[in-house]
């Protein structure tokens, strides 16, 4: 099959990215991810296949619109005290509620899209790329845990010209991050901590694979501009020690980048839309404590 | 991703914590302090001179006329010199004044002046005995003879229908509007160089030798040339008169000051006025009086839309500076200082208006004294110069809300510049618009404009470009509520404010349209009705104008004027291009709508139209799912190019309309988006939309996106106006673009190389306009909460700033409900 023609599940496109690769961007969001981080901020990229969500605050309410509950063919759609309650376990994901729902509160994560629907979207935006030298970002989920679609994505950016990124986990075989670095101009690529235990216990899997990874990156593709980055979690990586021995293990090359990433809770709402329950209840950022990392790491960074 | 910490603008740094640096600038300081947030009062002996000498010469050439009426005014006006001010020339008293021109709306000063002071928008003070003045003196002389009771009184009934809602035609329809009755003429840029180089006694020269070679035995020569010759060296010796008054006053008030330090810059100010604007400007300090008594005086001539603007002053003022310079008689932080006492002189000259419904127009003491930077040199070249970068440090440091800074943008904008620029917007203040050179140059050269002119364009007004000798159009333009057009098409020419009166066409109950071709085609109808009416009132208007207005000052600075010995005001001036525009409001209502209706009720068929009619007669009451719906079918502004569609197509039509005008009229008909505030009162006409709008409120304005219905980010933004324009037609004009974004989002080193990279596909994309306001919606409510400490915020409406405060409630809800575009 043609690198065009190549289907996968896409959560979002998004113009006009400022922070993720140089210029100006857009990104393309994959779902499916091998790591489930607490701290997630795309909770709807986790699984693979497209989600069913309720967002209650877009809901126009049963007795205004209710338009849903009469689309709904299995009762999966209910009133309870007067607000729609949606019952995951009696939904077929036939998409009827999310056709009739006027607001947008019924709706799907993830749609199938081919490579050159996705592309067309992309190029769009090619004016803008031009001046800025920016292009495309594969970002998730995990991009690679739909390793021919990404590859397909990859591949036809490029011969349509864009620049190429891609946001990774690392946790993905080191043949196909491999296959896909010879299709990018830059990396960004998460290291989330160096101690596999406690990786383990939070996201899931050991950190091993990751740090192979990476330096498979290093050692193969010595050129290719990287941004590594972590995302500082509050109880979990957030001491100098822990973040400056990430930064220090880095090679001391013009082309290798190390930025921390402040803890937020944006993604948490969607949670609630996703009917799951947001797993860092409670915790806050702490600004003083960032600040004073990004002078350490200044210092490190001449 | 990143979090979205909270990251504040420079602007509001200053205003949330109150820390203006005033360093280096007591001066400025201590007169914008007396001053800055008055209300101001009315002043009114321009109008008292001006009447006294007009009611002497009746019969005589209007030109004419007006010269000896100037050179009363010049002779007897009272001059100031304002504490500390380093530049001589006011219009009026101390502080925030606004001047009358009677000759445009004399005869209703009894209905309306006493309202001033108590008027909710831009209100006013005038004293009693001012009062007594203005009703005993002045406006007795007017009534009957104003060119506003000429023009409603002759207006044909079916154009006077959706013109005016009352007897007297002072209240708008808000359908197809005039706007000239409420100003003398269309915003302006005298030729000021040649002031500058040549000075006023070289003009009348030049005048008098053209006198002196007339044939008198020749009719025109005598009946037409003669007098006009004659007003020419009038106005001369007018201007000349006033400046000489400010020498002595400077003089007088030298002798009583004690301080003689002031003493010095005193007996200086007298040096120089004495000299400028009579002979030529022999450095920068006699330039820029100079180039300030021009426009004051330009002032005391006729109420231009929008204020005298400035013209490209970082070239002309340029020679000057650079000289002194090398002389070392002048430094950066002198030329800068010199400048800003201009500014603070120019924020106390208030564009007053008496007319309610252009009172409308331009919110919060609105006025546009543009100063053009950057661009091309007459010959292609980069213009950009160190004075191009000091008005934009003086922006940064100094930010006040006049004069409005405008940088042409070309395809070789030098980096510095454009990254100096990205600064200053980023400040937050709304400084400088941008006007693109590639779109605006070679339109104007098609057009008719020699190259080497159109190159030299100057910023005029809000959008504008001027070509100070070249461009002979003066007349207010029309501006046409297309929201009401599609207000009529599903009322069957009905609109509800207007009850059954039939103000459109009866295309029929909306419920007969068998599909999409047939319902547009009723639009159209409905569209090009407003459209053939408002050419018709436009060229009403061309032809009534001459009557009632000269400009003998600004004659004399145009060299087609003296060439044809003919007033700027005249119809038809020999070698000159007539660029009119009329104005398109509710462009992204209209489109949002259409698309709506298109989508929802043709091709899905998920809403009959009867569904959406009732809800729209409801205001959408009790039908929010159907509302909602609307409101999710696709919009202007997100770069979908089935709703963008829709927008060229529209654009294209009116531009065909526009084109066989053109030629019956013998100017340039072309299509403009600029509504300034007026998509506030023009929304308040309009009843519910198919695009989810309720009732009575703003319009879409100019060609941004509805509100918060663009999703996309800028890029989408920029890109649907892009595939909106036809740029193969070429009656089109300016298109204004609002682009709010947030601070965090521009922030940094990164950010601004991003917002420089953001201007230049502007340019590339060849559209017009780009504006940006750099703010958090959260500073913005705020501000509305509490405009006591919010004072100083200034948000960049339609092609100007204003503070926040000084907005109308209306206003300030617009631009809060812009989106903002944050980043991903």
């Amino acid at each position: 099959m043609s690198d065009e023609k190549q289907t996968g599940i896409v959560f979002n496109i998004q113009k006009f990215s400022m922070h993720d690769g140089q210029g100006i961007r857009t990104m393309v969001f994959l779902k499916g991810c091998p790591l489930r981080c607490p701290w997630c901020s795309n909770p709807e990229s986790q699984r693979h296949e497209p989600e069913r969500a309720f967002n209650p605050t877009r809901c126009l309410t049963a007795q205004v619109c209710g338009r849903c509950l009469e689309a709904c063919p299995n009762a999966a759609l209910r009133v309870i005290e007067g607000g729609i309650v949606f019952d995951r376990s009696r939904c077929t994901r036939c998409g009827l509620c999310v056709s009739v729902c006027p607001t947008g509160a019924q709706s799907v994560y993830g749609q199938v899209m081919s490579v050159g629907d996705i592309l067309n979207q992309v190029e769009r935006d090619d004016v803008f790329y031009n001046r800025s030298d920016g292009g495309m970002t594969l970002s998730g989920g995990e991009p690679l845990a739909q390793p021919d679609f990404a590859l397909a994505l990859l591949r036809e950016a490029r011969r349509r010209r864009i620049h190429t990124t891609i946001e990774t986990c690392g946790h993905c075989p080191t043949a196909l991050l491999d296959r896909a670095c010879r299709h990018l101009d830059a990396l960004i690529f998460d290291i989330k901590s160096l101690d596999s235990e406690k990786h383990k216990r939070l996201v899931g899997v050991g950190n091993e694979l990751i740090l192979r990874n990476i330096e498979h990156v290093w050692t193969h593709f010595p050129l290719l501009p990287v941004l590594i980055r972590t995302p500082v979690v509050p109880g979990f990586n957030d001491t100098n020690g822990e973040i400056l021995n990430i930064r220090k293990m880095l090679p001391q090359r013009t082309n290798v980048c190390f930025e921390p990433l402040t803890y937020h809770r944006m993604g948490q709402p969607k949670y609630a839309y996703l009917g799951r329950d947001y797993p860092l209840e409670g915790i806050e950022a702490d600004e003083g404590f960032m600040k004073r990392l990004r002078e350490r790491l200044k210092i490190l960074d001449p | 991703m990143l979090l979205a910490t909270c990251c504040l603008s420079p602007q509001e740094e200053r205003v949330e914590k109150k820390n203006v640096n005033r360093q280096g600038r007591k001066r400025i300081y201590e007169i914008l302090d007396r001053v800055q947030f008055q209300t101001p009062s009315i002043d009114v002996e321009r109008a008292r001179y001006f009447t006294q000498s007009m009611a002497q010469t009746e019969g005589e050439l209007l030109t004419l006329r007006w010269a000896k009426a100037l050179k009363h005014v010049a002779e007897k006006i009272t001059v100031y010199i304002t504490p500390g001010q380093l530049l001589a020339g006011r219009a009026g008293k101390p502080g925030r004044y606004g001047i009358l021109y009677p000759e445009i709306d004399g005869d209703f000063y009894e209905e309306v002046i006493s309202q001033l002071p108590k008027r909710e928008k831009c209100p006013f003070t005038v004293s009693q005995g001012d009062m007594n003045i203005i009703l005993e003196e002045i406006a007795p002389y007017w009534k009957g003879k104003t060119f506003h009771e000429h023009l409603n009184a002759v207006m044909p009934k079916e154009i006077r229908g959706v013109t005016y809602d009352d007897e007297l035609g002072l209240r708008s329809k808000f359908v197809v509007s005039e706007t000239a009755s409420y100003r003398s003429a269309l915003q302006w840029v005298p030729d000021y160089e040649k002031v500058l180089k040549r000075g006023f006694i070289d003009l009348q020269n030049d005048a008098k030798k053209r006198l002196a070679a007339l044939d008198l035995t020749n009719s025109l020569d005598l009946w037409e040339k003669k007098p006009f010759l004659d007003a020419m060296i009038i106005v001369c010796d007018a201007v000349m008169i006033w400046a000489k008054r400010h020498a002595d006053l400077a003089r007088e008030t030298a002798t009583a000051e004690k301080d003689p330090h002031r003493k010095q810059e005193l007996l200086r100010m007298a040096q120089i006025c004495d000299h400028v604007p009579a002979h030529p400007a022999r450095n920068f300090r006699e330039a820029v009086q100079s180039q300030w008594f021009v426009q004051m005086f330009s002032r005391l001539e006729q109420k231009a839309a929008a204020v005298i603007s400035n013209g490209r002053m970082d070239q002309y003022l340029y020679p000057y500076y650079a000289k002194d310079l090398a002389e070392g008689i002048l430094t950066r932080r002198d030329a800068m200082e010199l400048l800003e006492c201009m500014w603070v002189d120019m924020s106390q000259f208030i564009d007053l208006y008496i007319n309610p419904t252009g009172n409308e127009f331009s919110e919060a003491y609105a006025h546009w004294e543009a100063v053009t930077i950057g661009g091309q040199t007459p010959q292609g070249e980069d213009a950009t110069n160190e004075l191009s970068y000091l008005f934009l440090e003086s922006k940064r440091e100094f930010p006040l809300n006049y004069p409005d800074l405008a940088a042409r943008i070309h395809s070789r904008t030098p980096k510095r510049f454009l990254h100096e620029i990205a600064l200053t917007i980023k400040d937050g203040s709304g400084f400088p618009k941008l006007i693109n050179d590639e779109e605006i140059v070679p339109l104007y050269a098609i057009k008719g404009a020699p190259m080497h002119e159109a190159l030299d364009y100057a910023v005029s007004g809000c959008t504008e470009a001027r070509m100070p000798n070249r461009d002979t159009y003066t007349s207010g333009c029309v501006y046409i509520n297309f929201a009401a057009a599609l207000e009529m098409l599903m009322y069957n020419g009905r609109m509800r404010r207007y009850g059954d009166e039939l103000v459109g066409l009866e295309t029929g109950d909306p419920e007969q349209f068998n599909d999409w071709g047939e319902f547009y085609g009723a639009y159209k109808a409905q569209h090009m009705n407003l459209l053939e009416k408002a050419f018709q009132q436009q060229h009403i208007v061309d032809c009534l104008r001459p009557l009632h207005f000269a400009t003998p000052f600004s004659s004399v600075l145009h060299n087609l004027c003296m060439d044809a010995c003919k007033d700027l005001q005249s119809k038809k001036i020999e070698g000159g291009i007539d660029y009119s525009y009329f104005e398109f409001l509710g462009y992204a209502t209209v489109v949002d709508s259409l698309a709506a209706i298109k989508k929802l009720v043709f091709e899905d068929k998920r809403l009959t139209m009867r569904q959406v009619v009732e809800a729209m007669k409801a205001d959408f009451a009790g039908f929010e799912p159907i509302r909602e719906m609307l409101r999710n079918a696709p919009c202007y502004g997100n770069d979908d190019s089935y709703v963008d569609a829709i927008g060229k197509d529209i654009d294209a039509i009116s531009q065909v309309a526009a084109q066989k005008n053109s030629k019956e009229r013998g100017v340039h008909v072309d299509l403009r988006y600029v509504p300034v505030t007026s998509h506030v009162p023009f929304g308040k006409v309009v009843s519910a939309t198919p695009n989810g709008r309720k009732a009575w409120t703003a319009l879409a304005d100019g060609t941004s996106a509805s509100h918060g219905a663009d999703k996309n980010g800028p890029t989408a933004v920029l890109l649907s106006n892009y595939h909106s324009k036809n740029y193969g037609m070429v009656n089109r004009a300016s298109r204004l673009l609002n682009i709010k974004l947030s601070p965090k989002c521009v922030a940094g080193d990164e950010g601004t190389k991003k917002l420089v990279n953001l201007i230049r596909t502007f340019c590339d994309l060849k559209l017009w306009h780009l504006q940006f306001n750099i703010v958090n919606r959260r500073t913005l409510e705020a501000a509305q909460r509490d405009p006591s400490n919010y004072r100083n915020l200034l948000v960049r409406i339609a092609g100007y700033s204003a503070y926040f405060c000084d907005l109308s409630p209306d206003l300030q809800h617009d631009i809060i409900e812009r989106t903002e575009h944050s980043d991903f």
